[in-house]
């Protein structure tokens, strides 16, 4: 168990040094969740809809777009050189691979969705975000299944001759239940709801964080194995 | 210490890679597979080492099956391709040190640093691999392939992008570690250097092994007429 955890962090610190020396892809997740904010702020009618009515909505729609675009990237950086088939041929464990790729995609995700939530409430002139404490800890598991989801699929697609196109086909509709739980938790804590009407919700997000990472676990060999 | 592949086929779809091919790797010897682009070199390679499944046929260890899905077998085994499988934005010493521990070794950053020495590497531990010229990369991967030692090391076309000097350094290791007991499976299309180099020479023609004999010079000849042997391949 601590050799598998250890396999994980080794993976993970990887992934993280790679992404931030890479810097203009981080970069360019970072101006695309900025820009998407600034976008909706034009977008929307606020005469007509109130932010507060749809910034839970579009934060989670923006997390869900750019952590899909960053579970991609983080197997592209293997495939650079071939060394992910080097990784492969060391003893490491196939699930401990997964759980490292969704440690670093999780910590990205993280970064985008603090960015998203900044950017939203600020373009969206939402003034009362209601408790952070409550926010944390919908999107925590939230978006646990998220980047569990998106790395499994991620190495899916890379394998495929659709690569990038075929993560969101593949991703979306499982993901579908995370945003609607997601969304509609964080619109509850956004109205500030008390924590009884939304905890049901953040039950159903744990479930799906930890039935996504059993099932990616279990799984991952299928694709990375020929 | 006997690597065996027995009766191993493979597809591709339609096409057959590999129609049936016995071979067998010794520790200490040199095993040159050599044969036209299209042959299976590649194929035959990634069977022996477990990285892909045969269609048919086994891989066997000793008269034991192995397989890529064994951790224990991938702890004995080294790698070394065309393309080198190093972390372009990390240093030469932080790819080493990567694959050490995913190998659990807990190298020190001497030993790291005698270990990149040995294949004339030295000097290039701090540097980045993409401030590195393809003979550089090339040595670091070999570096990274023989940090844990491995029993049988597989080399797919090693020599590709060597310039002279690079490609007789990577030579003088290869022999070191057969002179070791390490088996050496080498696919190479360089007809010549694998006669010079291998103790054994596979030739592979269209998926078919079509000789496998000792590499001395007087069968050089023999050998290069089964490789050029025919139409030309598709």
């Amino acid at each position: 168990m601590m050799r598998e955890l250890r396999w994980s962090w080794l993976i993970a610190r990887k992934d993280l040094s790679l992404e931030f020396r890479a810097g203009g892809r981080l970069l360019s997740m970072i101006a695309f969740v900025v820009l998407a904010g600034f976008l909706f702020g034009f977008a929307l009618d606020k005469s007509q809809v109130p932010g507060r009515a749809v910034v839970a909505s579009l934060t989670w729609l923006t997390v869900l777009f750019a952590s899909t675009a960053g579970a991609g990237r983080i197997f592209d950086m293997e495939e650079e050189d071939g060394a992910f088939r080097h990784v492969l041929l060391t003893p490491v464990s196939r699930r401990a691979v997964f759980i490292g790729k969704t440690v670093a995609n999780l910590t990205l995700t993280w970064l985008i969705t603090a960015l998203s939530f900044v950017a939203l409430t600020s373009f969206l002139g939402v003034r009362t975000w209601g408790s952070l404490a409550a926010h944390a800890a919908i999107f925590l598991p939230g978006t646990i299944g998220l980047s569990a989801t998106a790395t499994f699929f991620g190495r899916m697609s890379r394998h495929s001759n659709l690569g990038d196109s075929l993560l969101p086909v593949l991703t979306f509709p499982l993901l579908a239940p995370v945003m609607f739980f997601g969304a509609t938790a964080s619109a509850r804590v956004f109205m500030a709801l008390p924590w009884d009407e939304i905890s049901g919700l953040a039950r159903l997000l744990w479930a799906f964080a930890i039935g996504s990472v059993a099932v990616g676990a279990v799984l991952f060999h299928h694709v990375t194995d020929e | 210490m006997t690597l065996e592949g027995r009766r191993i086929v493979c597809d591709y779809g339609p096409v057959r890679a590999l129609a049936g091919i016995d071979l067998h790797a010794a520790g200490g010897e040199i095993v040159a597979i050599v044969g036209p682009n299209g042959a299976g070199k590649t194929t035959l390679l990634r069977v022996l080492s477990g990285e892909r499944r045969p269609d048919r046929g086994e891989v066997t260890l000793n008269g034991s099956r192995v397989s890529g899905s064994d951790a224990a077998w991938r702890a004995r085994i080294g790698l070394v391709s065309h393309r080198t499988g190093l972390y372009e934005k990390l240093t030469a010493m932080e790819n080493l040190r990567f694959f050490a521990a995913l190998h659990g070794l807990a190298r020190s950053g001497r030993k790291l640093t005698a270990t990149l020495d040995a294949v004339g590497a030295r000097g290039l531990a701090g540097r980045r691999i993409e401030a590195l010229s393809r003979g550089q990369r090339q040595r670091v991967a070999l570096a990274r392939s023989l940090l844990h030692d491995p029993e049988f090391l597989f080399l797919d076309e090693p020599f590709s992008g060597l310039d002279p000097e690079g490609a007789a350094g990577l030579e003088r290791a290869l022999v070191a570690r057969r002179n070791d007991g390490v088996a050496v499976v080498l696919v190479t299309h360089d007809l010549r250097r694998g006669l010079r180099l291998a103790d054994r020479v596979v030739v592979l023609r269209r998926g078919r092994k079509v000789l496998d004999g000792e590499a001395a010079e007087d069968e050089a000849a023999e050998i290069l007429d089964h490789f050029t042997a025919g139409a030309p391949d598709p």
